[in-house]
């Protein structure tokens, strides 16, 4: 019985009540409910590692940007040295906001209130009228700087944890690094932002987006079957729903313990229409160039061998991951798009959903180039993905209209105690010959990512604070 | 325009309010929320001009120093062109654009608006200001989406095309779940 305990809430449900984990089903009441989202606040948002941004947004001392961490608002700057630190955005003398604003430059924070000064890495520097001590002689110095995350860059993405003596970054990945390291670090000078991001309001739950993430190509079929009708995949062959669209997303998919996820898309069907020829004839190398990643041309194909091991290459040729998610709030989208002409543009783009509250959340939209993306390519690739993908994205806007309606329908007397289910599973494992760690399923999509998102939600509801 | 917080500091000879091409303008607008709010969008596709850059820059909480900044371009909340725009219209008119299926009841209320000649005879530039007001299903609150127009017009027949139109909008983080409508 100790392992299940938990929170319970203030109408005597017990949040492992919530979770079914023999029939793999979840009430709707995790979805939308003040407590359970301040429990969240705590024990999820208050202790795993959080996606920022990215250091291409703070290239010099001095420069910052404002991010949150849950429901905390915080600091990002890079300070003389060249370190990014992340501090809470509240000043420790009567809990002003210290920045106001989005971003900037500068050396020294001050507190619009009473002047109280800190440095980019959150150090106190001083307070206004030294002769005064406004600051008094209780505390030193050091004791009156800002809150500070730990914090570490992966890929150049910016990642903060107030959990300053929990698992490591590499430890929260597991087994998933491999893959995401073929997504984040495979060129030579990284990825670099295409601007700050787009930011915009969602009136639905954060999870209803952060499970969605984890995977779920399900949905793909019907809230996006435009894409079959009239978009990219129409096809006169694939009248059938969803048929075109099911062949295209055929791959393997990646599970984590930690509810990280990933969809790798067979690439064969487009590297057959671009070379008129069968993959299987073709070597790793011959295929890469045929078909670089999104945000690559062939004459950088070369950089990917002396980043990754012949393994990941070969995943990367074969089925490299194309969609899917960061535990708790984070899609990834290295997508490969069909264009008119026959050509793949890619697209590659990061979303956090951040809480806002129970039903809302704000939608974090980076759009990523590599550094080393050629200038034509890049703009087609900036184009491409604004056009579907965040505020005004064709694909996207159908989910920010979805989210709010489960968010509502987890309120009623009756809806709260209905369950979202995942009771579709895998039964092929890794695909044969499969090179890469961790757990690995052949099809088309099954619900195994998203049972795995929910059960790392359940994990950490249930630790001890 | 390149001077965001005063549009109008590059533009050529004011058209006086009244006169027949403001007039003219001022129809071009009141036909054009009329077809929108009316999700009558092929019709609206055919003012378009095929040179058509249609553009809604992020905006950012800047200093006051730095206004010129906080509106960015790098990564817009829209960045469309003619042919990308005939999509979303194509999208919008299958059966399952869901972010606008069942639509969005809408008004577009155009007010503010100043005429300008440009250096091309039948290119008049503009700006106004629009204020949008959205619900969807059963919300008893209305999106709001205020925002300033910075338009090219072209004269084509008996009306206008659109040329270039800048959405500045007054949002930093945008109230509105999508921009699945046209501004």
């Amino acid at each position: 019985m100790s392992a299940k305990k938990g929170p319970v809430l203030r109408d005597g449900t017990a949040v492992a009540d919530l979770v079914d984990l023999d029939l793999q089903e979840v009430k709707l009441r995790a979805l939308s409910d003040q407590e359970i989202y301040e429990i969240e606040q705590r024990k999820i948002f208050g202790k795993v590692w959080l996606l920022l941004g990215h250091e291409t947004e703070i290239p010099n001392a001095g420069d910052y940007v404002q991010r949150h961490m849950g429901d905390d608002s915080v600091l990002v700057a890079r300070a003389r040295d060249g370190q990014v630190h992340v501090s809470l955005n509240v000043c420790p003398h009567r809990g002003m906001k210290i920045t106001t604003h989005e971003s900037g430059n500068t050396q020294i924070h001050t507190c619009i209130y009473h002047g109280w000064a800190f440095k980019p890495d959150g150090e106190f520097l001083g307070s206004p009228v030294a002769d005064q001590c406004m600051h008094g002689k209780m505390l030193s110095k050091q004791e009156l700087g800002l809150q500070k995350a730990r914090v570490t860059l992966y890929g150049g993405l910016i990642w903060a944890t107030w959990n300053h003596d929990g698992p490591s970054f590499e430890e929260f990945l597991g087994d998933t690094k491999w893959y995401y390291d073929m997504l984040y670090c495979r060129t030579n000078k990284g990825m670099e932002v295409a601007g700050p991001p787009q930011r915009f309001i969602v009136r639905g739950n954060w999870k209803t987006a952060g499970e969605q993430s984890a995977a779920d190509g399900f949905h793909t079929l019907t809230l996006h079957r435009w894409l079959g009708e009239v978009g990219n995949y129409q096809s006169d062959s694939g009248k059938k729903q969803g048929s075109e669209l099911t062949e295209e997303m055929f791959g393997a998919e990646v599970s984590s313990p930690h509810g990280h996820a990933l969809r790798c898309i067979d690439l064969a069907r487009k590297i057959k229409k671009l070379t008129g020829k069968d993959p299987s004839e073709l070597s790793v190398q011959e295929k890469l160039n045929a078909l670089p990643p999104p945000g690559m041309t062939p004459d950088m194909v070369e950089q990917l061998a002396q980043n990754l091991s012949p393994e990941q290459m070969q995943v990367m040729a074969w089925m490299p991951p194309q969609v899917g998610g960061m535990f708790p709030n984070i899609i990834f989208e290295f997508l490969y798009i069909p264009q008119p002409d026959g050509n793949v543009v890619g697209s590659l783009s990061l979303h956090t959903y951040v809480p806002k509250g129970p039903d809302k959340l704000e939608f974090t939209n980076w759009i990523f180039v590599e550094k080393d993306t050629p200038p034509e390519l890049r703009e087609k690739m900036i184009q491409q993905s604004v056009r579907l993908l965040g505020t005004s994205g064709m694909v996207e806007a159908d989910d920010s209209d979805t989210w709010p309606h489960m968010t509502l329908a987890a309120k009623g007397a009756q809806a709260r105690n209905r369950t979202m289910k995942y009771q579709a599973l895998y039964e092929t494992g890794a695909p044969e010959g499969w090179p890469g760690p961790g757990i690995v399923n052949e099809g088309f999509t099954k619900d195994d990512t998203q049972w795995h998102w929910w059960k790392y939600w359940y994990e950490l509801m249930m630790a001890e604070d | 325009m390149t001077n965001t917080t005063n549009p109008t500091a590059e533009l050529g000879n004011s058209v006086g309010i009244g006169s027949e091409i403001y007039n003219q303008v001022l129809q071009h607008y009141y036909s054009e929320a009329l077809l929108l709010d009316h999700i009558r969008l092929k019709e609206w596709g055919a003012t378009l001009a095929q040179d058509l850059k249609y553009t809604v820059p992020v905006r950012q909480t800047r200093t006051v120093q730095e206004i010129e900044e906080s509106y960015i371009r790098s990564v817009m909340h829209m960045d469309d062109d003619y042919g990308s725009i005939m999509g979303r219209i194509m999208r919008l008119s299958g059966k399952s654009a869901w972010s606008e299926n069942p639509p969005s009841r809408i008004r577009r209320f155009v007010s503010n608006v100043q005429v300008f000649e440009t250096d091309k005879a039948d290119e008049f530039a503009s700006v106004n200001y629009l204020l949008i007001t959205r619900n969807r299903f059963d919300d008893d609150f209305f999106d709001l989406i205020p925002c300033q127009r910075n338009d090219v017009l072209r004269v084509a027949g008996d009306g206008f095309q659109l040329v270039r139109r800048e959405v500045l909008i007054d949002q930093a983080l945008l109230g509105t779940p999508n921009l699945s409508i046209f501004l």
